[in-house]
């Protein structure tokens, strides 16, 4: 008996291992252009590329660079899914890492694409009406949607203020890929994030601001109880709130666009201890005046936000600096970017080198590029480039 | 036996018979100088209407076969439909409507598909400088041109027809000429309706396009008289329409619609001229109009949970003034001095909408030399245009920069070295202002925006000749155009916030063919047109960018069509294929965005009896699948009756 259960444990573990064993997955014959990523040591297997495309223009590609062998694939999700005839859709506007998961989010397809992380299979197309951003807890998945609230009867759709509405937050079961219910936040809500318990959901009002009567952007962010699914309070910090990312150590960083005329972007940090207000984050000194966000992203408990100082004079040829806040530290690195980030990666490896993978949307029509630098380093040393999709502008890490 | 081949062979044939007849024909009186007979520019295209074999629907049908013209057609009765000329984009292309612009301050694209050809005579292309007495200076100034012509009424006449077809299309009209004394009415009307449900390809299946319908109602007076030495006319037209729009045809979650937009629109207008000769040496012309668009766009968001809550109102309006003034200095010289005032208006409701006024002055003047066989003339015109704007809310603009101005300088010559040729070149500078859209709406201000510019250069090689029942023709024309400090939208922050700059470089050389053949015999008339059309238009917007030196979008390196046409007493038959090659969306040129090369052909029957005239006209023969813009499918074979009857 004895034995018997032994042999069962060690088939077990063989089976296990069976499992673990680096199976080929069925994208590894995906060839692309190859770069040099021997620099980067990194612990994941693929940094996933989502490139918006254009509205209207059904062109948003996944893309994924490889760094096992360097391989930089485009069109990943078409490859692997020739039965969906349409493709990704139209303008891919977030993706998420859960689990062996990817999450992406395509705005104006109305979909939440679910998708194998390691072979890019579909899994599940969720509908959601205007979806924009997507975070996670351990049941569920949370869309931020700019659609108003909306009953359905027979094949009919109606929206209960059609006028000037407000957005929702959609809670989708990550077993079944079912939508279970959803709560109205602010005007059309964009980022989202998980802590302890609470949403975190930024709204812009972007549309708001060019309706009457008001021609005003929302300003607030929206907690909600995710036990409850309610919302509990409403923070001011600044007009057209875009991304929100929790450090995971009871600081939520809110990051905003500004008003494109007098109020510049900027990095707001609210206390989850105590979210009352919302303060200005910046660097000290000569610095100080540096805070601007054009792109950013998080790593870790680490935000990190490339700007530039005249945001507003569109006609200008602009430099980008970046700059990064951990905890209570600001730090401005030496590089300078030109071109148009769109979108923001960066990678730390354990002897703590930086580099950052910036996504250029060039002149936001063609296909983009994407090219790594060394954040420290002095000169502007470009590791590596190469084409991507339309307006590559999220990442993630798998 | 090649078709090029065959032309040139009946060009040698029967390249004997004068050219020059029928002008002299209207050199009545020594009184007339040649100056103001013959002209230094001919139309590359022109259609007389009536003579068709089935009446076309829209304008955009019939300008879609010339040289040289790229139409982009989202499809349907109510889908736009612009017009762009070799390459210079929609902009440049001024759409005059009896010598007076069409204009749209607002986006500076006239929709095509708003007009009916139901009240027009001829439809024709200056693809270059036009160059002809009394032309107002902003005749001038458009880097290429579509005239629209309306016929003067010849007598007491009253005209009923009703048009049927595919996609629930019904279309009656009605059209009444009247003779009052010396001065002649025109009054018609016109309905149109369409449901513009058509099946299309969607990716793996086929769906039918929906929220596609149209109604339109058109109305419209016209007063026609004449005066010792001159004549005149003045023209009442409003148009109300209300329609759908589709949207593109992209991947969508399954119960959403692609699109639940309306849009209705209210167009007014009444415009006039009055040309008169003050004796032999001096004449004039004056033009005059006022507009007003009215425009409701509602995206409806209860119906459509993918929309965007926009529920926007606009107005535009514009009043025009024009005098053109003719001078013969003495035999073959003259000179020309024209100056249009025009004045734009636009209000909406738009978020912080800076109500956009501007006052545009252009003025030309304008030296002839013309012999019968050697023309030449030279033309300088000066544009400039003031903007006012409410600018309490406005960000980074300012009253100083609202000014713009540019100097637009072209010459002409025209030379018949034989009767069975004539040749002509011009040489053109031509801007486009920016348009209020491109400055004010609902995105950020760029004071810094200038005009965009086109440099063109094109000859005209035109070989004729004929013999006993057979005539033929043959027209090469190469050119060269340069776009520069195009305007190209580029996306701020925020996707829906959007900034313009002078960006763009674009060279193109291109070629245009066009042969002609006839024959008429008795009761039986062929004719035969081969056109071509050759475009190299290159991006060379940022030599440091992937897509340098790549083919522009839209923009096919071939395109074609064949015009056959039989007559036989009172049977008429056409039939046109048109050939677009291999095309992009993107000045990207990869597998992405390639537009698969398509061809078509219409054929069209149609048989008359004293008043009565029966037509069938069927499209897409072959019911073919292709898209003009990406996303944007066209309908397939679809099929159109007529019947009208002439008192």
């Amino acid at each position: 008996m004895k034995k018997a259960a032994l042999l069962l444990l060690c088939g077990a573990l063989a089976f296990c291992a069976c499992q673990k064993d680096p199976v080929p997955s069925k994208d590894a014959t995906l060839d692309g252009t190859a770069v040099d990523v021997s620099s980067l040591s990194t612990s994941a297997q693929k940094l996933f590329v989502l490139n918006e495309g254009g509205m209207g223009s059904n062109n948003a590609t996944l893309d994924f660079l490889r760094f096992k062998d360097g391989q930089y694939v485009t069109g990943a999700f078409k490859k692997m899914n020739p039965s969906v005839g349409a493709g990704l859709g139209d303008v891919g506007n977030d993706i998420a890492i859960h689990g062996k998961e990817a999450w992406i989010v395509v705005n104006n397809s109305g979909i939440v694409e679910v998708i194998s992380a390691d072979d890019e299979t579909e899994i599940a197309a969720i509908q959601v009406p205007t979806p924009r951003n997507i975070a996670f807890d351990e049941k569920y998945a949370y869309v931020t949607s700019w659609a108003g609230a909306f009953v359905t009867y027979g094949a009919d759709y109606s929206v209960s203020d059609s006028k000037n509405p407000k957005g929702q937050v959609y809670r989708i079961n990550l077993g079944t890929k079912k939508v279970e219910g959803t709560v109205e936040v602010g005007y059309q809500p964009e980022g989202i994030a998980v802590y302890n318990g609470k949403l975190y959901v930024a709204n812009s009002g972007g549309i708001s601001s060019q309706l009457a009567p008001n021609y005003s952007y929302d300003n607030t962010v929206s907690i909600i109880d995710a036990a409850t699914f309610k919302v509990e309070k409403t923070v001011e910090v600044q007009v057209n709130l875009k991304n929100v990312y929790a450090d995971g150590k009871g600081t939520i960083y809110v990051t905003t666009l500004g008003n494109y005329y007098d109020v510049h972007s900027g990095l707001y940090a609210i206390q989850a201890s105590d979210p009352t207000q919302a303060v200005l984050v910046s660097g000290s000194g000569v610095k100080e005046e540096f805070s601007h966000v054009t792109a950013s992203c998080q790593v870790g408990d680490a935000v990190y936000c490339v700007g530039t100082e005249a945001e507003f004079d569109w006609s200008a040829a602009h430099q980008y600096y970046a700059w990064s806040v951990k905890g209570d530290r600001v730090t401005h690195y030496p590089i300078m970017l030109d071109g148009t980030p769109y979108g923001i990666c960066v990678l730390e490896d354990a002897s703590d080198l930086h580099y950052i993978i910036v996504g250029d949307a060039g002149d936001y029509f063609n296909p983009g590029t994407l090219s790594c630098y060394r954040l420290d380093h002095n000169q502007n040393e470009k590791l590596w480039s190469v084409t991507a999709g339309v307006c590559p502008g999220h990442f993630a890490l798998y | 036996m090649h078709p090029r081949g065959l032309i040139l062979a009946l060009i040698l044939l029967f390249a004997s018979r004068a050219v020059l007849a029928q002008e002299a024909d209207t050199l009545v009186a020594a009184k007339v100088y040649s100056v103001q007979v013959y002209p230094v520019s001919r139309a590359a295209e022109e259609v007389s209407l009536p003579g068709l074999v089935s009446a076309p629907a829209q304008v955009a049908d019939v300008l879609r076969r010339f040289t040289g013209v790229q139409v982009k057609d989202y499809g349907g009765a109510g889908g736009l439909k612009t017009v762009n000329i070799r390459s210079l984009g929609s902009e440049h292309v001024g759409i005059f409507l009896d010598g007076i612009q069409v204009d749209n301050a607002q986006n500076m694209q006239v929709d095509l598909g708003r007009f009916s050809v139901d009240g027009l005579e001829t439809v024709s292309l200056y693809n270059g400088q036009k160059s002809l007495r009394l032309q107002s200076a902003k005749e001038y100034a458009a880097g290429a041109a579509v005239y629209l012509r309306t016929a003067e009424p010849q007598g007491n006449a009253l005209r009923l027809r009703l048009r049927a077809g595919s996609f629930g299309t019904v279309n009656p009209s009605v059209r009444w000429d009247k003779r009052l004394g010396r001065v002649f009415l025109r009054a018609s009307a016109e309905f149109t309706a369409s449901n513009g449900r058509y099946k299309y390809p969607c990716f793996d299946t086929t769906l039918v396009r929906e929220n596609g319908d149209i109604r339109s109602l058109r109305l419209e007076t016209q007063l026609f008289g004449h005066t010792p030495g001159g004549h005149w006319d003045v023209h009442l037209y409003s148009y109300g329409s209300e329609r759908g729009f589709p949207g593109p045809v992209i991947r969508r979650a399954q119960g959403f619609p692609f699109s639940a937009e309306r849009q209705a629109d209210q167009d007014l207008f009444l415009q006039g001229s009055w040309n008169q000769d003050w004796g032999v040496r001096y004449a004039t012309a004056v033009r005059f109009k006022y507009a007003n668009n009215y425009t409701h766009y509602n995206t409806h968001p209860e119906k459509n949970p993918m929309a965007l809550p926009y529920d926007l109102h606009y107005r535009q309006q514009s009043a025009y003034l024009s005098l053109a003034q003719s001078y013969v200095l003495s035999d073959p010289w003259s000179v020309d001095v024209s100056a249009d005032f025009q004045h734009n208006a636009l209000d909406s409701d738009v978020g912080q909408f800076v109500r956009p006024r501007r006052n545009t002055l252009t003025a030309v003047m304008a030296t002839r030399l013309v012999w019968p066989s050697v023309r030449m003339a030279a033309h300088l015109v000066y544009q400039g245009s003031w903007d006012h704007f409410d600018a309490q809310q406005a960000g980074g603009w300012t009253r100083e920069n609202a000014y713009r101005d540019a100097w637009m300088p072209s010459f002409s010559v025209f030379y018949i070295p034989f009767r069975w040729l004539e040749a002509d070149a011009f040489v053109k500078r031509s801007y486009r202002l920016p348009s209020f859209n491109d400055l004010y709406y609902s995105l950020m201000g760029n004071s810094r925006l200038e005009p965009e510019s086109a440099l063109q250069a094109g000859v005209n090689l035109r070989f004729k000749g004929a013999s006993g029942p057979w005539s033929g023709s043959l027209h090469l024309s190469p050119y060269y155009n340069r776009v520069s400090n195009k305007i190209v939208a580029i996306p701020t922050s925020s996707q829906f916030r959007w900034t313009m700059l002078n960006l763009g470089l674009v060279d193109i050389t291109g070629l245009d063919v066009k042969g002609e053949a006839g024959f008429r015999q008795g009761d039986w008339h062929l004719a035969l047109v081969l056109r071509y059309t050759f475009q190299r238009a290159l991006d060379h917007s940022a030599p440091d960018s992937g897509t340098w030196g790549n083919q522009i979008p839209y923009i096919p390196l071939h395109s074609g069509n064949v015009d056959f046409r039989l007559d036989w007493k009172q049977w008429s038959l056409a039939w046109n294929s048109s050939f677009c090659g291999e095309r992009w969306s993107r000045s990207a040129n990869t597998a992405d965005y390639y537009l698969a090369p398509w061809s078509l052909s219409d054929v069209s029957v149609s048989w008359r009896w004293k008043g009565l005239r029966a037509g069938v006209h069927v499209k897409n023969l072959f019911n073919r699948a292709y898209q003009i813009v990406q996303g944007y499918p066209m309908p397939g074979i679809n099929g159109l009756l007529s019947l009208e009857y002439n008192w």
